[in-house]
């Protein structure tokens, strides 16, 4: 067994890391929410690291550097639908939506898109006027749906959730990162908060959860193209479910051991707090993913050690 | 045993509720927005309370006050915070400010600022924490330089609610430094508009006038300005929150949340299809909210006895824990229309409005943390 990401992987993700670090990093969404603009240079970066030129239909290399580049974009709140234009469908960017209620995040950017329910079944999106300043979702543009499309594959479904996934454990990563230094750095009562013993078990736990969803997000990813096709939708379900979970408890975690500063639109948390909300409350709510993961485990489907 | 709150004060349930319905459009979510209308609504809510003596109905008579009991406050603060607290800022002055006057404030004081707060025509803030002096508030650093005239005070507030609104603010500086922690603050009474001070708001994801800096410069102080003793500011302190000690009465928006949104999922023919889970959740908040409203009950029965110092904070962590609870389930439930936002989206954009605060429920006016240690402290023994 080898659960490290492949060398060209890595080396790909660290390029990609330094350029959009260098076009402005979190601090660059927190402008975005005033001036939509600031997205222009975003795609000009994604561009020029040759991110649009990923095939994550492909291999498992291709869809694990495509996986990295999400998880970067979620560690600097990238203010581009990456996933959903990872997974283009004829041009068209594909979203997940809930079709009661269709919102897409960056709706507003133009071209053509498709949106697609969980079970791949697909439409043409149109967009109005974007929202006036939301703090949670604040580039989430209410859509509604145009013709009907061709149903979306099942495995786009599946690895736009699994892409998904990778992208709220890099926000999860960037976010205790800046929780670690921070209870590194603040003292109280003379002595650094890192020191208290709740401080230090709080974060703890956050970083055992972390590291959870990135060995079942790095497990996950290689399943969907080792495993049947039958167990990829599962799988991807039960990734999102995991990351939506982990990151509700990690990001109280961080907010409660930050104080009042992790709630000032100045620090990173805030950002990426708000920015990652709608991936983590649409296309469907954590429990609606759960539940479509029941009849997967009543067929003793879902992947065991003795399924 | 008898868990009615009397009949005083359910007709006082009754009065608010029909006050609030007459004055407080539906979609209101409080005073803090940044429509300058609903600080305008909330002012004259508080004139409305007034007239008819519920605003500080707390208070002693003599000092504009309700004489009502301790039930008959418990329900105001419940309806109020539940309505998205229709007296906007007032609450800190008519919650502690007014009493922490009356107990330590001079004649001068008590005449000039009570019959103010109790006629809802003042806003206070609160000018404790610091950059460096959060939970560790007894080491705060702004000092006040004793002169001839009095004290000149220079240094920096944080996270100031409402500094931008208010008028007045209690402010707590260092006055000696070499003296023993409890012995080095004193609180002064100072108006907003006093040379010296600016003030700085901070853009934050729980909305305006939440959070401000408050910069002071050489601010004059004199002795009639000092609220209790020199050096007595951290006793005083102490005193004042202790009025706050089961502090807001979260359940009862938690509660009128999850009704509304019952409410409109069921209008909307959306109850039925939510998640199994989802209900399940939904039943269980309520079990725990009815238990921190009782821990709450609890915790004031024994106000006056002093007997468990940790009934207070127990009811803090689990009344505070449901609010982070609900702000989830509410989130879930509302389905793909959750993130949104503003006076159109589901229950007129109270959701997002609740989550967004409810992350600074476990933080602001004492961290959880701190509760957890009263009530350690108070199970285990203190740990040095
Ligand atoms: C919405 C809001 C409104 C506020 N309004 C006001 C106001 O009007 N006036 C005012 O003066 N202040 C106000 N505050 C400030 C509030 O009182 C502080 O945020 C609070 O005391 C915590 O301080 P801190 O944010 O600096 O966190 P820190 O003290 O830095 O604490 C960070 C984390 O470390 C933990 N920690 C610290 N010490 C210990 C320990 N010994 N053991 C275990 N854990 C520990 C804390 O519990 C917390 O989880 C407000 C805060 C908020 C969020």
């Amino acid at each position: 067994m080898n659960t490290d990401l492949p060398p060209d992987v890595v080396a790909f993700a660290d390029s990609a890391r330094h350029s959009l670090t260098r076009l402005g990093g979190v601090d660059l969404a927190l402008r975005t929410e005033v001036d939509r603009d600031l997205r222009e240079p975003v795609s000009r970066a994604l561009a020029s690291i040759g991110a649009f030129e990923l095939d994550v239909r492909g291999d498992l290399d291709e869809l694990l550097a495509g996986a990295q580049l999400c998880r970067i974009a979620g560690a600097v709140a990238l203010a581009w639908p990456v996933v959903d234009e990872l997974l283009s469908v004829d041009g068209a960017r594909l979203a997940l939506i809930n079709p009661a209620a269709p919102r897409v995040d960056h709706g507003d950017l133009g071209g053509e898109w498709v949106g697609a329910d969980l079970d791949g079944e697909a439409h043409s999106l149109e967009f109005g006027e974007p929202r006036s300043r939301a703090k949670l979702g604040p580039f989430l543009m209410p859509a509604s749906l145009g013709p009907a499309r061709p149903p979306v594959a099942a495995d786009d479904v599946a690895r736009h959730l699994v892409l998904g996934s990778w992208r709220v454990l890099g926000s999860l990563e960037a976010a205790l990162d800046q929780v670690v230094e921070h209870v590194g750095a603040r003292k109280q009562f003379g002595q650094a908060l890192a020191e208290f013993q709740a401080v230090r078990f709080a974060i703890a736990d956050a970083s055992v959860a972390v590291r959870g969803l990135e060995e079942l997000a790095k497990f996950t990813t290689w399943r969907l193209v080792t495993a049947s096709a039958a167990h990829h939708s599962a799988d991807a379900c039960a990734l999102r479910l995991h990351a939506v979970d982990t990151a509700v408890a990690v990001l109280r975690t961080c907010h409660q051991m930050l104080g009042a500063i992790g709630f000032c639109d100045e620090h990173d948390v805030s950002v990426l707090d708000r920015h990652l909300q709608p991936l983590l409350r649409l296309p469907v709510s954590a429990e609606s993913l759960a539940l479509r993961l029941v009849p997967t485990v009543e067929a003793h489907e879902f992947e065991t050690l003795f399924s | 045993m008898d868990y009615e709150l009397g009949d005083a004060a359910q007709a006082l349930r009754v009065r608010l509720r029909e006050l609030i319905a007459q004055e407080i459009p539906p979609g209101f979510l409080g005073a803090f927005s940044a429509n300058p209308d609903d600080l305008a609504l909330t002012q004259a809510f508080c004139k409305t309370l007034a007239d008819e003596g519920l605003l500080c109905l707390a208070w002693p008579t003599e000092y504009g006050g309700g004489g009502g009991s301790v039930w008959e406050q418990t329900v105001v603060r419940e309806e109020m915070w539940a309505h998205h607290e229709p007296r906007g800022a007032q609450y800190m002055g008519v919650n502690w400010v007014g009493p922490a006057l009356m107990r330590h404030g001079t004649d001068e004081q008590r005449a000039k600022h009570l019959p103010a707060i109790s006629a809802g025509e003042v806003i206070w803030c609160q000018g404790f924490s610091e950059p460096e002096a959060g939970t560790d508030l007894a080491s705060l650093r702004t000092r006040a330089v004793l002169d001839d005239d009095g004290w000149l005070i220079s240094g920096q507030k944080v996270w100031t609610s409402y500094a931008l609104m208010a008028q007045w603010c209690v402010l707590a500086a260092c006055t000696d430094p070499a003296a023993k922690s409890n012995e080095r603050l004193t609180l002064f009474i100072v108006p907003m508009d006093r040379e010296g001070i600016e003030v700085r708001p901070i853009a934050s994801m729980l909305g305006p006038h939440h959070l401000n800096e408050v910069f002071l410069d050489s601010v004059r102080v004199t002795e009639a300005d000092v609220l209790g003793k020199v050096g007595a500011g951290w006793k005083v302190m102490r005193d004042a929150l202790a009025y706050e000690r089961v502090g807001i009465a979260r359940y009862a928006r938690c509660e009128s949340l999850l009704s509304r949104l019952q409410d409109a999922l069921v209008a909307d023919g959306l109850w039925d299809a939510l998640a199994p889970a989802l209900k399940s959740r939904w039943v269980r908040a309520l079990i725990s909210l009815r238990v921190a409203r009782l821990l709450a009950y609890k915790a004031i029965a024994q106000q006056n006895e002093g007997i468990d110092p940790a009934a207070a904070a127990a009811a803090r962590i689990v009344t505070t824990t449901c609010d982070q609870t609900v702000a989830e389930l509410l989130l879930e439930a509302a389905g793909a229309a959750s993130l949104d936002a503003g006076p159109d989206a589901p229950i007129h954009g109270a959701i997002d409005d609740h989550w967004r605060y409810a992350q600074a429920a476990t933080v602001s006016s004492g961290t959880i943390e701190v509760q957890r240690i009263l009530v350690a402290r108070s199970v285990l023994g203190s740990s040095r």
